[in-house]
């Protein structure tokens, strides 16, 4: 290969490799914020669009600030990796945990930054049977709509659970050295209220 | 700023202004000089910092100190490591630490004592079969870190305890 030859492919492979990363880049910035259900107007179906708008929604479903307190055990995790909560701590009867170790012990009524601990008047984990982790969104959707999986709600109390409730606020306010769920709190209410009112039609997968 | 005032080991303290920032560690080792509740990690997760709690009903539970504000515990009752012995006598659970040479630096045994002497509590109300003993000790002890590697004696210190007076703590 020609010198000349040898430098336009070096180029070249540059110029992929910066367009890849900017293009890495341009997705990780869009997985912090979350479209409007207007935004969703171009999917003619309505199933479809409806679906669309819960994987939309499914980026803060999903998000570590969320399942982290939706385990599939006993044990909460934290932290943007997930990991297991420590100290080790467990559910209890009431999800607030144990007699002996119950949340509110170390979890005060608002962030304390000095600790590095998350902080509201209801801390506590979900349910076991509203556990989110290892589930597909498809499955977190079914379950989220079944009264049996989600607190005897309907598909409307969602939009006020998630849209307005104070604790589920908190992901969008989650202190010092956590990621806030995507978007903002409003945001996420208005395509779970988009959702419901196109029929609350849960993704393939 | 926060107005706190609080009972430790019997004692009143406060009111006094403080910091909102401040946590119950820095509270009662730099404030009150009291540093027999040690600082180890931090987050909350060797518990060396933990300090009891008592509730008015006369139940009790063990607190970190490290990571909780000091506002938290306005109106609150704690006990120390400081609060165990009386008139200059050891506990049980104190004689029973140093028979086992249940320690070595120490560093987590104000933790250890404390979340024990809970148990102690927790077992004269409820108490429990002595097939369930170990089982109940361990889960009691759990989380508490020795990086000395004294687990098992803290475990047959405490043991002990509950032995010498089994109807006392045992079904």
């Amino acid at each position: 290969m020609k010198s000349e030859t040898r430098f336009q492919t070096l180029v070249s492979v540059a110029a992929l490799a910066v367009s890849m990363h900017a293009g890495y880049a341009a997705s990780q910035a869009a997985s912090n914020t979350l479209a409007s259900p207007e935004s969703f107007s171009s999917i003619a179906d309505a199933d479809a669009r409806s679906a669309a708008m819960f994987t939309e929604l499914g980026k803060v479903l999903t998000h570590p600030r969320c399942v982290n307190c939706h385990p599939a055990g006993d044990r909460p995790r934290q932290g943007d990796e997930s990991r297991l909560h420590q100290p080790p701590v467990e559910r209890g009867i009431d999800g607030h945990g144990t007699e002996t170790m119950r949340c509110s012990i170390c979890h005060q009524k608002a962030n304390f930054e000095p600790g590095r601990v998350p902080g509201h008047p209801e801390w506590h984990i979900a349910p076991r049977e509203m556990a989110w982790e290892g589930k597909t969104l498809a499955e977190i959707c079914a379950q989220i709509k079944d009264p049996v999986h989600n607190g005897g709600r309907k598909v409307e109390d969602l939009i006020h659970h998630i849209g307005t409730d104070t604790l589920v606020g908190w992901a969008w306010q989650p202190g010092f050295g956590r990621a806030p769920a995507p978007g903002t709190q409003k945001e996420a209410g208005a395509l779970v209220d988009a959702w419901v009112k196109t029929g609350a039609v849960c993704p393939a997968r | 700023m926060t107005t706190l005032a609080l009972t430790i080991n019997g004692g009143a303290q406060g009111p006094r202004e403080v910091r909102d920032d401040l946590t119950m560690n820095d509270f009662l080792r730099e404030y009150l000089g009291m540093t027999g509740t040690k600082f180890g990690c931090g987050a909350a997760q060797c518990l060396s910092c933990a300090v009891i709690v008592d509730n008015p009903d006369g139940t009790s539970y063990t607190s970190p100190t490290c990571i909780v504000p000091a506002k938290s515990f306005d109106g609150k009752a704690i006990r120390t490591v400081e609060g165990h012995a009386k008139n200059g006598e050891l506990s049980a659970l104190q004689k029973a630490f140093i028979a086992h040479f249940a320690f070595q630096c120490g560093y987590c045994t104000a933790g250890f004592l404390n979340e024990a002497q809970v148990l102690l509590e927790r077992l004269e109300k409820t108490p429990v079969a002595r097939a369930e003993l170990e089982k109940t000790i361990a889960e009691a002890l759990d989380g508490h870190i020795c990086r000395c590697t004294g687990y098992i004696k803290y475990h047959e210190a405490v043991r002990d305890v509950i032995l010498a007076d089994p109807k006392r703590y045992l079904v």
